[in-house]
């Protein structure tokens, strides 16, 4: 507790609350734009936060994450444009919601059900954080290569529509992660004598490429589809009977986020459909499911903010990143010169604390800013589509060109930006890539580790209940799902071929 | 489990979703060629003394993305043969390439400010803008405000052209 207090004494000075009120008013403004979610906005973002000492970049760098959630639910409900698959439950009744005259209370269900939610989250991940911290020193390297396979396989078979497509797209990052010096015997993988490819591909490079250049080709090729911004009447407020029908989806919302995000395993926006799910079993308004029902808004809209605190606490304490937007965010520690992991707490426990102040900080400025500035947001999504994305390039160009620093890292932001391309129209997810990217360098690493402790014997990997545990897990997640399918397929007789 | 699934971007029409298997198949052969050229790198890697040397990652990964690769294409296999993209689109795609390549081989040469109102202007323009003139000039304040932002404020060092800027 006093560690959360000084913290926030760190946090608190008029220095770094204008960085994090510069943090969230762009990470909003960027997130706001459609097809931009939080990853991308994050990785934008990073190049802004790299000349700052690394307390004001962490505070400023916690705002343009919670910014960028919250400004992404803003045009799922009124444009329907959800910038990442934890948005897209919240599109579902929030957009609905906007068509009938509703935007208003959907924005502010939305905007309180996140600040309630990510109040609560980040809570829990101050009380959780130094726990799983202290579980996670007795890990070795035969646990962190369990944990990782689980994580790969969650990864694959959750952040797709199916485990093949997944798994395609973790293969396609990992691969691209494999480039550059092994560091282990100095050997350079996959340069092909290319000077700028020996450090690696930079992660910035990469999940901007995939997400931002991605959507922009795949935009240009499908032509000037358009897209209706929903207009807002009245200013965002909650009448009696809504909040009534609110707070109740927003806790149970929450109750589902944040165990699920903070297990080690990928799928934090498996809550959002869950809390849907569950809203629509429980609401008294059954019937305005599908038309616009405010349960439907705040459940999934909590729930996706609460995730998103579970998943900094594997991010934190073991450096297990379980989703794009923790990759990146992972990225932005390393770029700052920490290293999430158990000893984070205790070498660099003033950062990390003063980062979770400016989460619960951040988390005040928005309920602040947003509500009243709800106009001001809508404003931008009046921007043409060709203003936007010309502008998200030149953005993406000058984050590749921070990032990595020569004209070669702007060919292969190019060449990457084609393949997201195509991953996109063949209905491959680019998040499990940006995952495998960072994940398996770390995975091989450690592997090698394990190894090299035992001398080369395997039996190492499932030397402690845990990893065996941990395997076990692997292997049910890799079998169940085509299992249940199949059962599935038999009990309904069906035998028509599913989609995906 | 339905609910989970009906939140799923699915492919609305028979066309849409014959237009994602053949991205799918191309995605697969893809794949397959880059197993090959992973696969060719890993063999030339030196072997060291350890348990697991600096090809075993790579192979895996080559043997992974040929049999991904391999079941994308073989699962859209129908699709492969058929008729092409519309023209005009794929024309688009290169051109929008082309002016990321020429932004990319012009920024030491002409400074940031230049090619990146190039940039926007070019990308807005193949983007269906209607107004050059407009967009040229939204172009050059956009490349303006980021210079003066990233390079002047935060002291982010961006290459500047004969004109210093």
């Amino acid at each position: 507790m006093g560690d959360l207090l000084s913290g926030f004494a760190d946090a608190l000075t008029p220095g770094n609350l204008l960085w994090a009120f510069i943090g969230v008013t762009i990470g909003t403004a960027v997130g706001v734009l459609p097809g931009i979610g939080p990853a991308l906005t994050v990785a934008l973002l990073l190049p802004v936060t790299f000349r700052l000492e690394p307390a004001a970049a962490l505070i400023m760098f916690a705002g343009i994450y919670y910014g960028g959630m919250y400004g992404g639910s803003t045009t799922s409900i009124l444009l329907n444009t959800p910038g990442e698959s934890a948005s897209v439950a919240t599109a579902l009744e929030g957009n609905k919601m906007a068509r009938a005259g509703r935007g208003a209370a959907a924005l502010a269900t939305a905007a309180l059900g996140s600040f309630v939610a990510g109040t609560i989250g980040t809570i829990a991940l101050s009380v959780a954080a130094p726990v799983v911290a202290d579980i996670a020193v007795n890990f070795g390297p035969p646990e962190y290569v369990a944990l990782m396979a689980v994580a790969f396989v969650t990864v694959s078979a959750l952040l797709g529509p199916s485990l093949l497509k997944g798994g395609a797209s973790l293969v396609i990052g990992a691969t691209i992660g494999l480039v550059g010096i092994d560091t282990q015997t100095g050997q350079a993988r996959l340069a092909f004598g290319m000077p700028s490819l020996l450090d690696g591909i930079d992660v910035v490079i990469v999940v901007v490429a995939l997400f931002a250049l991605g959507e922009t080709f795949a935009h240009l090729i499908a032509g000037t589809g358009d897209s209706r911004v929903e207009p807002l009447r009245g200013q965002p407020m909650l009448s009696r009977a809504d909040f009534r029908r609110s707070w109740p989806a927003w806790l149970r919302g929450t109750a589902l986020g944040f165990p699920i995000g903070s297990l080690p395993a990928g799928g934090a926006d498996v809550p959002t459909f869950l809390s849907y799910s569950l809203e629509k079993r429980l609401s008294k308004h059954r019937d305005e499911f599908g038309h616009g029902a405010i349960e439907g808004v705040a459940g999934p809209e909590a729930a996706n903010n609460a995730a998103a605190a579970g998943v900094l606490v594997p991010l934190l304490t073991i450096g297990l990143p379980t989703s794009a937007t923790a990759a990146v965010i992972l990225t932005a520690f390393q770029s700052y010169g920490l290293q999430p992991g158990p000893q984070l707490f205790s070498e660099s426990g003033e950062l990390v604390w003063a980062l979770i102040a400016s989460l619960y900080i951040g988390n005040v400025l928005l309920l602040v800013l947003n509500l009243p500035l709800a106009r001001a947001w809508v404003r931008l999504l009046t921007i043409p589509a060709y203003g936007i994305y010309a502008g998200v390039l030149v953005f993406a160009c000058l984050g590749a060109f921070a990032a990595g620093g020569t004209v070669a890292d702007l060919i292969v932001l190019t060449v990457l930006g084609l393949i997201g391309l195509l991953m996109r129209e063949a209905g491959v997810p680019v998040a499990p890539a940006v995952v495998g990217l960072i994940l398996a360098p770390l995975a091989e690493q450690q592997l090698r580790r394990a190894l090299a402790l035992s001398e080369g014997d395997w039996s190492t990997l499932v030397s402690s209940p845990l990893t065996v545990v941990l395997w076990l897990v692997v292997l049910l997640a890799l079998v169940a799902p085509p299992a249940l399918a199949f059962a599935r397929r038999r009990s309904t007789g069906r035998d028509k071929q599913s989609v995906g | 489990m339905t609910d989970i699934e009906e939140g799923r971007p699915v492919p609305e029409t028979p066309e849409l979703a014959h237009r994602e298997a053949r991205a799918a198949g191309a995605l697969g052969v893809l794949m397959i060629l880059g197993a090959v050229v992973v696969l060719i790198d890993a063999a030339r890697l030196r072997d060291s003394d350890e348990a697991l040397g600096p090809a075993a990652a790579p192979t895996l990964m080559g043997v992974l993305l040929g049999v991904l690769g391999g079941a994308l294409a073989f699962q859209s296999r129908r699709f492969l043969r058929t008729p092409q993209e519309g023209k005009r689109r794929l024309w688009r795609l290169t051109a929008l390439v082309v002016v990321l390549i020429a932004f990319a081989l012009l920024l030491p040469v002409m400074g940031y400010v230049v090619s990146s109102a190039g940039l926007f202007a070019g990308a807005a323009l193949l983007l269906g803008a209607p107004h050059p003139a407009r967009v040229v000039a939204y172009g050059w304040t956009l490349a303006v405000v980021v210079f003066l932002v990233f390079d002047v404020l935060i002291g982010l060092s961006l290459p500047t052209g004969p004109w210093g800027f």
